[in-house]
């Protein structure tokens, strides 16, 4: 009796330990190929879920089912225009064909190995090809340059022309070129990115005093356009003054000349109908305003004054 | 020796099949602890957790407890999906409230405009996890990703700016493309993630230009001043000579109607005078004569009377008269 107990737990034993191992689990995120004895045996699962296999002479080789990272080293390059740049790339991929990617590069690391030498080689002759404007651009949008001051011509000779791809489809060349390639690895390149681009050490100080000058040009410019409608506003102002000016005075002269011509015409309406009396009445207005205080009176005997003087004094 | 009877138990309780039987029994109860524990787990309310069962997508949960099958059959990865996550660029928080930047050799702020000059830009992005399942299936390293992805389309995108614009105007415009640009890409790749906010923190020239590009401000700035002053100059001048003109005019229009009106009514006095003249010329003569002679000679000092060979002789005033 108790050999036989013991027996049943061993049984019991093995049985569970071979179950366990002739099942195994695909998760959500990984792909699996079978191999017996370093010999791939069938189809690679891509489903998620429980699988069976044969128990202790069957392998699992997982494989990420996801998008991948593949960050490339930053490369110099010189641009068809003779340009000195940086140029950092990474990419996206994903293993597409787990059975050939085991036969050929087995593991991730071996993957990036690969694609180091695909992506660095497409990359070079791609952008070694066009010029840097086509790299740095994306596409033909208007440039504006300064606000106010357009027409300052700071721009590099370069960054005028009109580009015929931009960076976006230099890129998609890139993968283009290196998607002949990457297949035969199991693998597919799903996006190549240009992470950065930067000249290198002493193209940049050169370009830093372009920028300098061109931003001298450009305050210089600032500062004319100031003094030249300043000038403008002050020969707007000294015209308009005079105009102001004189066209008050004519307006001003015209009305005392059409008044003085009313008044004359008054004048003349009623003074006509007696002209002997106007100039009796008026010559007696004319003293009252020509007679002031502390006046001498010269007067001729004849004069009718003289006349009613005397005859009053008598 | 002595003490060996100290080693001894004094009573020998345990029999083998009392120990297999408490082996078994243990056995069990570890089973079935083990079995308890891997049966639930908890989602914290700012996750949500994504279940597979055989590593086969079952479900998404919500915040609370819940029940799944033991021992690995199901497993619950918990995403926190309300968080939202951020990523700088160009410079890196040292700690809360402090801001410090990126040492300028380090060429993630530095990037290449449309004019081929260099721009350094500094930016950050937030994100959540819209979509768990997403997130956990299809990308591997997420936060590389995004990093990878938004430096990539900041300089896609400055690359078709001129400095200047960069600089100023069209930092705005800058961000929303390429936020929008980010949100595309991260959903071409169904990452199940959200851009909440790309923000551009800093765009500046680099440093050993800055001080030209500063001269340009200060350019910008005294141009306006110039033009400023000339537009002042010019309203205050203008101003007096349309407020001068506005009063010469009203004093010449008062001058006019002044005018008329003394005329108007010298004349209806003359009329009048006419009237009664036409009626009784001599007597009215004389007496506007004599009006005028009362109205004039008290004011005069004496009267002279010249005849007509020339000798001034005094004429002795009665009267009012000095």
């Amino acid at each position: 009796m108790k050999f036989d107990k013991r027996a049943l737990g061993v049984i019991a034993a093995l049985l569970a330990i071979t179950l366990f191992s002739s099942t195994y689990v695909v998760n959500e995120w990984e792909q699996v190929v079978i191999t017996q004895f370093g010999e791939p045996k069938g189809e690679p699962k891509r489903e998620a879920g429980l699988y069976f296999r044969l128990p202790f002479v069957q392998d699992v080789n997982r494989f990420d089912r996801r998008v991948l990272i593949w960050d490339g080293k930053k490369n110099e390059i010189t641009t068809a225009d003779k340009r000195f740049i940086w140029v950092d790339t990474t990419a996206r991929w994903r293993i597409a064909d787990p059975l050939k990617f085991l036969q050929t590069v087995r593991t991730e690391i071996g993957a990036q190995g690969r694609l180091d030498g695909i992506l660095d080689s497409a990359t070079r002759d791609v952008i070694s090809a066009h010029d840097l404007i086509e790299v740095v651009r994306l596409s033909n949008r208007v440039l504006s340059i300064e606000p106010d001051a357009d027409d300052v011509g700071q721009l590099d000779d370069r960054a005028r022309d009109k580009i015929a791809n931009g960076r976006e489809k230099l890129v998609g060349q890139i993968k283009d070129q290196a998607s002949v390639l990457a297949p035969q690895y199991g693998i597919e390149l799903i996006d190549v990115r240009i992470k950065r681009i930067n000249y290198v050490e002493q193209v940049r100080r050169a370009v830093y005093k372009r920028m300098i000058s061109e931003r001298q040009r450009i305050a210089e410019r600032y500062r004319s356009i100031g003094e030249g409608k300043k000038a403008e506003i002050e020969g707007r102002r000294e015209r308009d003054e005079k105009r102001i000016t004189s066209e008050a005075y004519r307006k001003a002269q015209e009305i005392v000349a059409k008044a003085d011509a009313e008044a004359a015409q008054i004048f003349a309406d009623s003074y006509g109908a007696d002209p002997e009396f106007y100039s009796f009445y008026r010559t007696l207005e004319a003293y009252k305003k020509i007679v002031g205080a502390n006046h001498t009176l010269v007067v001729s005997p004849d004069s009718p004054l003289y006349r009613y003087l005397s005859s009053e004094s008598r | 020796m002595d003490y060996e009877r100290y080693r001894r138990p004094p009573v020998n309780r345990w029999t083998p099949a009392m120990i297999r039987r408490a082996a078994i029994a243990g056995a069990l109860v570890l089973v079935g602890l083990v079995g308890l524990f891997t049966s639930y787990y908890t989602v914290a309310p700012e996750e949500e957790a994504v279940v597979l069962r055989f590593g086969r997508y079952s479900k998404t949960t919500s915040p609370g407890l819940h029940f799944k099958l033991p021992f690995g059959v199901d497993r619950a990865i918990k995403v926190p999906v309300t968080e939202v996550r951020k990523e700088e660029f160009g410079f890196r928080t040292v700690e809360a409230g402090v801001r410090s930047s990126f040492s300028r050799s380090d060429s993630e702020a530095i990037m290449l405009t449309g004019d081929l000059n260099i721009a350094e830009v500094e930016w950050v992005v937030q994100y959540q996890i819209k979509d768990a399942k997403d997130f956990v299936f299809h990308v591997l390293d997420q936060e590389q990703t995004i990093r990878d992805l938004s430096e990539s389309v900041m300089r896609t995108i400055v690359g078709d700016y001129t400095v200047t614009e960069v600089l100023t105007r069209k930092r705005d415009e800058i961000a929303v493309k390429a936020r929008d640009d980010l949100q595309r890409r991260l959903d071409e790749y169904r990452m199940g993630v959200r851009i909440v906010t790309l923000k551009l923190q800093n765009a500046n020239p680099p440093v050993s230009v800055r001080d030209s590009f500063n001269d340009v401000n200060a350019a910008q700035q005294e141009r306006n001043q110039l033009v400023n002053e000339a537009e002042r100059e010019y309203n205050k001048v203008i101003e007096l000579a349309e407020g001068q003109a506005k009063r010469q005019i009203s004093q010449a229009e008062g001058y006019a109607v002044e005018r008329t009106n003394e005329a108007k009514g010298d004349v209806a006095r003359f009329n009048e005078l006419l009237d009664i003249y036409k009626r009784s010329s001599e007597v009215t003569r004389r007496r506007l004569y004599l009006e005028t002679l009362e109205e004039v000679l008290p004011k005069v000092q004496r009267v002279m009377v010249v005849d007509s060979d020339g000798v001034l002789q005094h004429l002795p005033l009665a009267g009012g008269a000095r």
